[in-house]
């Protein structure tokens, strides 16, 4: 019982940053399966990574994540190593962040067996701003802003799938023809 | 042009010496006194573990070899004189205190908080854990789903140490129990996906374990909580977890 008034005067204990909204995307982190029964197959981890507000166009930074997409994390990091664009730097260290998060907190063995499932490049804060032109004329620009989502799957990456052939086309075709019935008779 | 004026000193003041206006100042000190901001902290536990139990070596295994030697030794060293200075502290302030029957109701304790772990009951798990405890087992543990049994205790569980401290100031009493308990466990640890991390559940381990446990002697509602493990140098290596 004893009264401290002159150890901590303005000691702050309340120092969370539970004012900010947490976004939907780094929720998903938190979500904990039941324990698995040892006659199951092993469950691969995922990991939910974002970053928000990257000062970049929504449409450029869509390029580089089509690219990404059924990509290793290996390779996927290697792309983005040569590539000109300014958003593929920031997606190179987006991606190394999650690589270590896996590693460190979600159980992840090996570094490189992951893949890179879903990345999606989605519309930031948009800031209105004063564009001057010529003869006192001006026009409202857009300070661009993008965020950037990444899941990464444990596991080597699902084999790309063949592309659709005639042959396909038509065997569907027929299938359609043979399974016509007669509607609305005996 | 503008006319406000700004940034003009009285002209009384213009050429005051430093030493006049701190006399000036302090004057006017006594017409607004400082508001102490107070803020006051309980302490409801130490910060470590006073004077850490050195358990000797081979303890669990060689009881097999020589039971009654060791046997007198274990309780030669519980009656050295601090532990016994101390163990008459703590009968001051807290009669109902034995050494005989306080195991017992530590190792009831242990389970609970063990329970109260594995079901993420923090409220319970406060009040049997002290707050230098609570950290050390809840860290990590957030996004994994834990699984604690106990299955038996292989000796009966016996007070091995006993300490006495104040802090801050002098009448301040804290009193620390060490108790050392041989049982068998089951521990399973899954990890956000579900997938075995640690241990297994139908494996069980026996277990040494050298508990320490803390109680607030002064105040009269103070409840005795588990504050620590001691491990010592010579414990076998854990199992690497399982990725």
């Amino acid at each position: 019982w004893l009264a401290s008034g002159s150890l901590f005067p303005l000691s702050c204990i309340h120092t969370s940053t539970s004012l900010e909204k947490i976004g939907k995307w780094e929720k998903k982190n938190r979500i904990v399966y039941p324990p698995q029964l040892p006659g199951e197959p092993r469950r691969p981890a995922e990991i939910y990574h974002c970053r928000r507000d990257i000062k970049y166009s929504k449409d450029k930074m869509w390029y580089l994540a089509k690219l990404i997409k059924g990509m290793s994390i290996d390779q996927a990091l290697a792309q983005l190593e040569f590539n000109d664009k300014k958003g593929a730097k920031v997606i190179k260290e987006v991606l190394l962040e999650a690589q270590e998060i896996a590693v460190r907190n979600h159980n992840v063995e090996f570094k490189s067996n992951l893949h890179i499932a879903e990345s999606v490049a989605g519309k930031g804060h948009y800031v209105k701003r004063i564009r001057y032109h010529g003869k006192g004329m001006f026009g409202i620009m857009n300070i661009v802003r993008c965020h950037y989502f990444v899941k990464l799957v444990e596991g080597p990456p699902p084999p790309p799938e063949p592309p659709r052939t005639g042959f396909d086309q038509a065997k569907e075709y027929v299938q359609q023809l043979r399974s016509r019935t007669l509607v609305n008779t005996l | 042009v503008r006319r406000k004026r700004r940034f003009s000193v009285p002209r009384e003041d213009r050429e005051v010496s430093p030493e006049e206006k701190e006399k000036r100042l302090r004057s006017l000190a006594t017409a607004f006194p400082e508001e102490r901001i107070e803020r006051t902290f309980y302490l409801a536990c130490t910060a470590d573990i006073i004077d850490p139990y050195v358990p000797p070596e081979g303890d669990a295994r060689l009881t097999s070899l020589s039971k009654d030697g060791l046997k007198q030794k274990m309780e030669k060293l519980k009656q050295t004189a601090a532990s016994q200075l101390a163990l008459r502290k703590i009968k001051d302030h807290d009669l109902d205190f034995s050494t005989k029957t306080f195991p017992e109701k530590a190792q009831e304790i242990f389970i609970e908080a063990h329970n109260c772990l594995a079901n993420f009951n923090k409220q319970k798990l406060h009040s049997l854990v002290t707050e230098r405890c609570y950290p050390e087992m809840v860290r990590g543990n957030r996004y994994k789903t834990i699984r604690w049994s106990f299955v038996e205790s292989l000796e009966p569980p016996r007070v091995v140490q006993v300490r006495c401290d104040s802090i801050v100031n002098r009448g301040n009493l804290y009193g620390q129990v060490t108790v050392r308990m041989h049982t068998r466990q089951i521990l399973a640890i899954y990890d956000r996906f579900g997938r075995l991390m640690y241990g297994g559940e139908q494996v069980p381990k026996d277990v040494l374990e050298y508990v320490v446990f803390e109680r607030y002697l002064v105040n009269p509602y103070g409840t005795w909580r588990m504050h620590g493990k001691i491990v010592p140098e010579w414990a076998p290596p854990k199992d690497p977890i399982v990725k």
